[in-house]
């Protein structure tokens, strides 16, 4: 019974280690590039309209404060299974269009 | 005669003068009176004017000041914006009327009120917890911890969570139960608390997506964790309870996830499945294991959805409650918006199968909703329920809510 947690516990750490090393452990902070990147606007628009109205109606901008979307779209990163990079870009969409 | 006429010319010329003199005289003084009176009014609205740019110019102290004023606000602001760790409170307050003419009358049946607090640290850690503060029949309060945990956002592509969770396990309980979520009052049935679907989890747990190219996309959530509990009446299992328990009776873990494929944009199809243990204090384990399948799409202003979930507990001879069962339940709902307009009508269809025929039920649903905004809005359903006879699940149903996310 306890080996069987253990195995399955294991397995997970293992999963947790396998996509950490697919992708690259990186903290992902913004980066000068990433705030300069002209795309950035047009794929958070985008990233916004796919993915912001598939549970709930969509959020516009100024429903909150810049600081506040910086919470709220980290919250909707775990909440849609977002890429880091779609958050990005949404928050960038979010902010610049408040 | 020369001199004569020069004289008389003279003459005349002096009489002109001094009539000349005498009026200009005459004009001089009182012109010289307005004008000191005019100089005089001026006098005094210059020094009224001095007076009030005196008052209203800033002294070079003021200007100082000012902009010192200025300085320390925009820090301030810019602290709040760009400072490593924010707090946000969100959540969402819903109330309601059920009428049940029909058996039992009718009650002001619903005031919650969920709060959500959230802590973000860079973009690495997000703490979050819900509470649900709820009035209960009997006038009392009750509070309950929805879900609190922290998450690491390990990297683009995986979120660590931890904590008490909201089961990964299909779509509708973590996504889509909050008031200004749901479209319609109620709870589709068998996804309540304590029937087909699992609602609460305390464990560990990876997250993330990837994406598949233009549009397209993989999610994954995989998580191992206590599992739920049995509630027992009398010889028979009554429910399967998943409130999230900090401890493992069964000494067995529960391990599972949910895989969710969007191969277009606004559709998502989704597969779910947990296996492990359960069972009752100072028994043997016995097996656990729930199967899951979510769909969804959204086109224009039409949202269509559809879900199935079941949980099955195994046999147990030597248990008190030897019968195990399936608990299972699926739903179709079909939502639109009447845009310009800000009313939305939806259609839901729901049946919940259980090893207890008391709890089975099988209901048409059909609402409109009023949207003052994207989560402000009023609800009104109306609820065809087929059940046992005699019990609340056969009843049909008014339901008026008003949900507000915030
Ligand atoms: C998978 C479903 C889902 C998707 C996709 C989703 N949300 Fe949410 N969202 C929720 C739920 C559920 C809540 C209610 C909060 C809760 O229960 O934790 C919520 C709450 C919110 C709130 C209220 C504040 C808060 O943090 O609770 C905002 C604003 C929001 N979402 C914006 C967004 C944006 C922007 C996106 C796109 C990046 C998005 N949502 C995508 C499910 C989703």
């Amino acid at each position: 019974m306890l080996n069987n947690s253990f195995h399955w516990a294991a397995s997970l750490v293992s999963a947790v280690l396998l996509s950490m090393a697919m992708a690259g452990v990186s903290h992902a902070e913004p980066s000068a590039s990433v705030q300069d990147d002209p795309g950035h606007f047009a794929r958070g628009a985008q990233a916004w309209a796919n993915n912001c109205a598939s549970c709930h109606n969509l959020r516009p901008a100024k429903d909150l404060r810049d600081d506040q979307w910086r919470v709220v779209v980290a919250h909707m990163r775990v909440r849609a299974d977002l890429t880091g990079q779609e958050a990005r870009d949404v928050l960038k969409f979010l902010q610049e269009s408040n | 005669m020369k001199y004569r006429i020069s004289s008389s010319r003279h003459c005349l010329v002096m009489v002109m003068l001094s009539l000349a003199a005498a009026s200009s005289n005459v004009y001089a003084e009182s012109d010289y009176q307005a004008l000191q009176n005019e100089v005089q009014a001026l006098r005094q609205e210059l020094s009224e004017l001095r007076a009030l740019v005196k008052q209203q110019s800033a002294s070079q102290e003021d200007v100082k000041s000012l902009r010192q004023e200025v300085k320390a606000t925009s820090r301030a602001q810019s602290e709040a914006t760009n400072a490593d760790s924010v707090a946000h409170i969100a959540g969402y307050a819903a109330v309601g009327l059920t009428d049940r003419s029909q058996s039992g009358g009718s009650a002001f049946s619903v005031a919650s009120f969920n709060p959500i607090f959230h802590f973000l640290y860079k973009d690495i850690a997000l703490a979050e917890a819900e509470l649900e503060i709820a009035a209960a029949p009997d006038g009392t309060t009750e509070t309950k911890l929805e879900y609190a945990s922290i998450d690491i956002f390990l990297n683009d592509n995986t979120t660590l969570v931890a904590g008490k969770i909201l089961s990964p396990l299909g779509y509708f309980r973590q996504n889509l139960h909050p008031a200004w979520v749901n479209k319609f009052p109620s709870i589709t049935p068998g996804f309540g608390e304590g029937q087909a679907a699992p609602s609460s989890e305390v464990g560990l747990g990876v997250r993330g997506g990837y994406p598949l190219g233009e549009g397209k996309k993989l999610k994954y959530a995989l998580y191992v964790g206590n599992g739920p509990e049995l509630e027992v009446d009398g010889s028979e299992i009554h429910g399967i309870e998943s409130d999230g328990y900090t401890r493992d009776v069964d000494h067995r873990k529960v391990v599972g996830g949910r895989i969710g494929l969007v191969p277009l944009p606004r559709l998502e199809l989704g597969i779910s499945a947990a296996d492990g243990g359960v069972g009752l204090e100072g028994e043997p384990d016995r097996s656990y294991r729930v199967l899951g399948t979510d769909v969804g799409y959204q086109w224009k202003q039409l949202d269509l959805r559809a879900e199935y979930i079941s949980q099955r507990v195994g046999d147990l001879a030597t248990s008190v409650a030897p019968d195990g069962g399936t608990w299972k339940a699926w739903y179709g709902q079909a939502s639109y918006k009447f845009l310009p307009t800000k009313w939305e009508g939806v259609l839901r269809y729901g049946k919940y199968i259980s090893p207890h025929a008391d709890q089975r039920q099988e209901q048409w649903a059909v609402g409109v909703n009023y949207l003052w905004g994207p989560s402000v809005m009023a609800k009104l359903g109306y609820e065809f329920n087929q059940g046992l006879a005699g019990e609340n699940t056969d009843a049909n149903r008014w339901l008026l809510q008003f949900a507000y996310g915030f």
